[in-house]
Parts: structure tokens; C-alpha cells; sequence
């Protein structure tokens, strides 16, 4: 967090360098940094699910192909679940970045 | 964490720059998905082109199924034979093994979600309109209330009011353990997962539109000469490779909403497992 | 440390409508996007799926029954295929009956002729030998008169004297009849 501030610190300091505070500056230029930050770090945990689970799946389905139709939904219901949290990061980036 | 400073330094003179127009205009987000409204401006009836979607999104289906219905025949030929296994994969796929045998009484319901989701989705790769409906946070949330709604309602249906017991204080649990228990329960079943159900739509959808319009942005430096295009004539193979990846999140996400949905009903109609 | 930095700059330039892309900020996008759902779902229940599903229904059912037929028509099959064997060996049996039949009758008439010709034969037989009998018994009593007459002309020329002819007849008889059996 140090970073970031000492980014927006520093974007304010210009700013009174010139004489004018642009906050919106500062805000966009602190919030594009967190963002990435936020979305990078919010998939790290969901990717290595996705590939464990699939991983699997694709093992399950090549023992037992006579059950690859559950295994399947199954699959996509755990991509769905395991997803979620990625795409909670996508929103907290998409809040970061825009707002 | 001195490095992240090395970091955000860079964006900060990236966004320092940006001001000044440089080669590489991002549209502001609004742009992106903000529509003018057409007509009934400033009531709450407003009708744009995410309304418009819904629209398409409610007749499409309608008249297909009317043409394959109004023709039926016990051998099926053409368009009956495509909505037949429509509903054949609706049937085999979501409901058989989400809910079981007795779940066909929801098929008109899973039908609809479906079909209303994968074309409000399919706009997104449509030419001219390029907007999914569903990157609005409109119909996501309203069929994530439906489907919370839904599942409510057949589990109280079906147990009475014992429903919100067994869901909330799960049997064969130590009693000490119900305040642990219960509030987890009460967060993930009755608040998370109409949450998830609307965020999970959206926000692919959503991710998906930003990243199609980044690479559409991208393919417009293409036309000037810059030392960028090097690495930027990347960007129109990209454009045409996740144009046809976001056509299967769009299915994908369709079905998922109706399997979540038939998922949450199951549990509401069996709550044994 | 951020977080108040921002908020005192956010407080300071807040001319600028914030667009949050994530809220529902537009009514009537939910307003017609219900609208149109429960429509959807209106036509699907009461319109658009009855009759899929009673074609569908209608196409089980008539499988079902075509299965069923099936399954008559080859219980059929299988019992004009069991009457037809009985009926072959029915008539196999009746063939063979036949034959065997008129065989024994074949056989009876055989035999009875066959019968027939050898009583016919052995009465010829009979007769024939009867008839040679009586032709062996009379060139025997003709011969035995001549060998009377020949042997008592003969032993009156021996002994010079008459010979009684009934003893001479019946030497001779009994000559005749002692060699006359062992011809």
C-alpha cells in the first residue's frame, strides 16, 4: 500500500509543483495501480483450481469414459463455483479502475 | 514492498501521459456500456438498446418454437429437430442430473433462462450491436432474484417452513456447532448465492466486451505508422480468436446459469444431499 | 493512509458524475428485462413447449407400441412356424403309415400267392405221384405175372415135373416185394 500512496503522493506533489491539485488525477492514477494489483492477485488461486479441477476431470473421464456426461456437469459446476472468485476480483478491478 | 514502487511508476506516467492524447485512446468505461435511452427518456420505463436486447432476446425464441410447434410431426424435420434437441439438452443436461426425474415440471422455467441469457449473450459478437445484455447489471440481478426466488419458494413449497431449518441448522451437527454453522449457512445459501449467480454472468460478460473493445482499440493503431505496430499486428488475430472464444462463453454462461439455478432447486427439493 | 488521501481528493473535485458500471443504475433496463423474461416464460410454459412435448410424448408412445406390435407379430411368426412344422410332421407320419400300410398289404398278397402256388404245386405233386404209383404198381403186378409164368416154366424144366403155380407165384411175390423195397 506504501507504493501506491507514494504514487498518488507523488502525482499530488506534481500537481503542487504546477500550483493546481488535480484529485481526480491523483484517485485514477492510485486506483489504475491497485487495480491491476487487485485483479492480478485475485486470480492466482482460481487459476491453479481451474487447471487442478480440470486436470482432473480429463483423468476421471479417460478411466471411466462411460461417465463423462456426469463428470462433465460436474466439471462446469466446479469451473463455475471456482470462477467465481476470479470474476469477484474482475469486479473489484472493474470498481478500482472506473469509479 | 519497495519494488511495487518501481512498479506503478510507469502507470502513473502512462495515465500522466494519457491526458495528452497520444496514440492509444482508451474510451472512458461509460462509453463502453452506457446507452442512450430511445425513447420514454427520464422515466423509470426507459427503453434503450439493452431493453431492445431483452426484446429480441424474448421473441427470437418465441417464434422459433412457434414455427417448430405449429408444424409438429412425429418424425421431426429442420428447425423442429433443432429446438427439439434444445430441449433434449436443457432435459439430459440440467435437469436430469441437478434436479432428477421429477424436475421436468421446471422445464419452461430453465428453457426460458436459458435461451434468454445465450441471445442476450450473443450480442456481444453480433455485428452493430456488439453489447451483451447481460454486461448490464440489469438482467443479471433480475434472474439471479428469480432463480433465489425460485428456490425459496420450492423448498418451502415442499417442506413448509422445516425448509429454512434444515438449511440453517444442518442435522447430524453438534449442537455447540450451530453457532458456526448457522450464520455460514445463512451467508452462503441465502445471500452469496444469488450474489454469485448475478456476478458470475455479468462480470464475464462484462470482462469479455472490455476485452474484445481493447483489442478492437488496439486494431485501430494499425492504421497509423507507429513502432507499436509491430507487436500490435497481434491484435487482429486476437480480436477474431476471442471473438470466437466469448461465442462459447456465451453458451457456456447460459448454461451454467440454468444448471446453478436447476442445482439450487434440487437442493431445495432434496435437501438430503 | 491511501484511503483518507483519497477521500479528501474525492471530496475536493466531486464535479464529475461517477459512472459505476457495476450498480444497476438504469430502472428501466431492469423494468423491461423483467417484463420480457416473464413473458418469455409465459409463452414457454403455455405456448411454445406443449407441443414439442406432446410430439414427443406421441413418438414414445408410438414407439412403445410399434415395440409391442413387434413383439406380436413375431409371437405370430413363431407360431405359424411351430404349426407348420406340426402339419410337416403330421404329414411325414401319415407317408410313412402309408408305406408301411401297403407294404404289409404288398406282403400279405405275396405270401398269399406265394401259398397259393405252392399248394397248386404240391397237389400236382401229388397227383403226379399218385399217378406214378399206379403206373409202378401196375407194370409190377405185369411183370410179376410174367416172372410167375417165366420162373414156373422155368422150374418145371428142372425138376421134370409140374410145379404147383400158386407156390411159384408166391416165391416170386415175396422176391419181388424183397427187392421191390429197397428200389
Amino acid at each position: 500500500m506504501s507504493a501506491l500512496s507514494n504514487a498518488a503522493a507523488q502525482v499530488i506533489a506534481q500537481a503542487g509543483e504546477t500550483g493546481a491539485v488535480d484529485p481526480a488525477a491523483a484517485k485514477a492514477t492510485a486506483g489504475a495501480g491497485s487495480a491491476g494489483f487487485a485483479y492480478g492477485l485475485a486470480a492466482i488461486g482460481p487459476g491453479i483450481g481451474i487447471g487442478y479441477l480440470v486436470g482432473q476431470a480429463v483423468q476421471a473421464m479417460a478411466r471411466q469414459p462411460e461417465s463423462a456426461g456426469q463428470v462433465q456437469t460436474t466439471m462446469f459446476l466446479g469451473i463455475a463455483f471456482t470462477e467465481a472468485l476470479a470474476l469477484i476480483g474482475f469486479v473489484v478491478f472493474i470498481l478500482l479502475k472506473f469509479v | 514492498m519497495p519494488g511495487l514502487a518501481l512498479l506503478t511508476a510507469p502507470i502513473a506516467l502512462f495515465a500522466a501521459e494519457g491526458e495528452g492524447g497520444g496514440g492509444l485512446q482508451f474510451p472512458p468505461v461509460e462509453n463502453l456500456v452506457i446507452w442512450p435511452d430511445w425513447f420514454l427518456a427520464d422515466t423509470p420505463f426507459a427503453f434503450n438498446k439493452i431493453a431492445f436486447m431483452s426484446l429480441v432476446a424474448f421473441v427470437v425464441p418465441v417464434i422459433l418454437f412457434l414455427i417448430a410447434g405449429r408444424k409438429a410431426k412425429a418424425v421431426p424435420t429442420g428447425l423442429q429437430n433443432v429446438m427439439e434437441s434444445s430441449l433434449d439438452f436443457i432435459e439430459v443436461q440440467v435437469i436430469k442430473p441437478a434436479i432428477g426425474p421429477d424436475g421436468m415440471r421446471y422445464l419452461p422455467m430453465l428453457m426460458s433462462m436459458f435461451f434468454f441469457i445465450w441471445i442476450g449473450n450473443l450480442f456481444e459478437i453480433i455485428p452493430t450491436a456488439h453489447m451483451p445484455a447481460n454486461a448490464r447489471m440489469a438482467n443479471p440481478l433480475m434472474l439471479a432474484i428469480v432463480a433465489w426466488v425460485m428456490f425459496i419458494g420450492v423448498g418451502v413449497k415442499h417442506h413448509g417452513l422445516g425448509y429454512f431449518k434444515e438449511a440453517l441448522f444442518p442435522p447430524g451437527v453438534p449442537k455447540a456447532l450451530y453457532l458456526l454453522v448457522t450464520p455460514i449457512e445463512l451467508l452462503s445459501t441465502f445471500i452469496i448465492r444469488p450474489f454469485s449467480l448475478a456476478v458470475r454472468l455479468f462480470a464475464n460478460m462484462l470482462a469479455g466486451h472490455i476485452l474484445l473493445v481493447t483489442f478492437s482499440v488496439l486494431c485501430i493503431t494499425l492504421w497509423g505508422f507507429q513502432i507499436l505496430n509491430i507487436v500490435n499486428l497481434l491484435s487482429f488475430p486476437m480480436l477474431v480468436a476471442f471473438t470466437g472464444f466469448e461465442f462459447m462463453v456465451a453458451f457456456l454462461q447460459a448454461f451454467i446459469f440454468s444448471l446453478l439455478t436447476a442445482v439450487y432447486i434440487g437442493g431445495a427439493l432434496h435437501p438430503a444431499h | 493512509m491511501l484511503l483518507a488521501a483519497l477521500n479528501l481528493l474525492a471530496s475536493e473535485g466531486g464535479e464529475k458524475a461517477v459512472v459505476n458500471p457495476v450498480v444497476p443504475d438504469s430502472i428501466g433496463e431492469i423494468f423491461w428485462g423483467t417484463v420480457f423474461f416473464f413473458l418469455l416464460w409465459i409463452m414457454m410454459r403455455y405456448v411454445c413447449l406443449p407441443p414439442l412435448l406432446k410430439v414427443r410424448d406421441d413418438r414414445k408412445n408410438q414407439a412403445q407400441a410399434d415395440l409391442e406390435a413387434a413383439a406380436a407379430a413375431e409371437a405370430q411368426a413363431e407360431q405359424v412356424r411351430r404349426d407348420y412344422e406340426a402339419t410337416l410332421s403330421e404329414a411325414r407320419q401319415q407317408a410313412t403309415q402309408t408305406v408301411d400300410e401297403v407294404r404289409a398289404s404288398a406282403d400279405a398278397e405275396r405270401g398269399k400267392q406265394v401259398l397259393a402256388v405252392e399248394t397248386e404245386i404240391a397237389e400236382q405233386r401229388q397227383a403226379a405221384m399218385v399217378e406214378l404209383d399206379q403206373a409202378r404198381s401196375t407194370a409190377l403186378g405185369a411183370l410179376k405175372g410174367d416172372v410167375t409164368d417165366l420162373a414156373a416154366a422155368a422150374a418145371s424144366k428142372v425138376v421134370q415135373s409140374p410145379v404147383d403155380p400158386a407156390a411159384v407165384r408166391t416165391a416170386v411175390d415175396e422176391y419181388v416185394n424183397r427187392s421191390g423195397g429197397s428200389k
